[in-house]
């Protein structure tokens, strides 16, 4: 990335808690949104994205740069969030609610209704094909990068977009006239 | 369709941001974990290393001294048993030898007895 965010890396390495604030900072956005799309429970992720950051700066001498600080924490996320999916098995049934935490900014070319409906679909796939939906399209990441950072074979993450997004086009068709 | 879907998609899925209290809780949970420190080699870890890798290296060269002199006792052993097998050879050369003079002897006596 930038400099400044390799110097920031650098003083949070030192043990500057500023710096490490503001790497935080820098990175919650993702860390978070990933977590609450995967849980669907805000106080869940941010749970779950206060452990990760903890987890980061336990390790931080493990993370040699921004570029892999970025990678580090989606690997964290998205598999801790499954981990956590699975071991509560509770991954159907969700407060439909809690999936809707959107900022308003662009709301005038947005379809809520739409929006809130394809979060709500989102909920019903199984942790690891959710996980590689939210990658591709809350992080923009390739299939090749969602397999590295999901530790899965590229068909494997080719197929779940496929199947997922068959799921979401048929429910959409079959809610949206 | 496709497109249509992939751009619902990345408006449904825009990230989130939890907000400046996030960050200041993150911290606060820093605040009360132990130092970090770099993480290097405890004396008493290098002491231990040490003191293997000393002791390693000790067992190592007596393994290859032990090794060498039960090699060199081997080819003493050969040595003696060839030594050995030559000698009772060599005595038994004599023997025949002996027998065969003696027999020679003998014979060219009689020969002589019988010109007479």
């Amino acid at each position: 990335m930038n400099r400044t965010s390799e110097e920031l890396l650098s003083r949070a390495l030192a043990g500057d808690a500023a710096a490490f604030g503001a790497l935080v900072r820098d990175q919650q956005r993702s860390v978070y949104s990933l977590a609450l799309r995967m849980l669907a429970d805000r106080q869940k992720a941010e749970d779950l994205a206060q452990e990760v950051f903890l987890r980061l700066y336990r390790n931080l001498s493990s993370v040699g740069s921004v570029a892999h600080l970025a990678f580090w924490l989606r690997k964290v996320t998205a598999n801790a969030a499954i981990d956590r999916l699975r071991r509560d098995a509770r991954y159907e049934a969700v407060p439909l609610e809690e999936a809707d935490d959107l900022p308003s900014g662009d709301a005038a070319n947005a379809d809520p209704l739409l929006e809130r409906r394809l979060r709500q679909l989102l909920q019903q796939l199984p942790p690891a094909p959710r996980a590689v939906l939210l990658l591709r399209y809350q992080d923009d990441l390739d299939p090749t990068e969602i397999a590295r950072t999901l530790n899965m074979s590229i068909n494997t993450v080719k197929s779940h977009l496929k199947r997922s997004l068959a799921m979401l086009r048929e429910s959409i068709g079959e809610t949206v006239p | 369709m496709n497109e249509d879907l992939d751009a619902r998609l990345r408006k449904a899925l825009r990230p989130v941001d939890p907000g400046e209290q996030f960050t200041q809780r993150v911290l606060t949970r820093v605040a009360n974990e132990p130092k970090r420190s770099i993480p290097r080699v405890s004396k008493t870890t290098m002491r231990w290393a040490s003191a293997t890798l000393a002791a390693s290296l000790v067992l190592g060269v007596l393994a290859g001294h032990e090794w060498q002199a039960r090699r060199t006792q081997q080819g003493l052993q050969a040595r003696r048993q060839l030594l050995e097998a030559l000698r009772v050879t060599r005595d038994k050369l004599d023997i025949a030898y002996r027998a065969v003079n003696d027999k020679d002897g003998s014979s060219t006596e009689a020969g002589e007895h019988r010109g007479s």
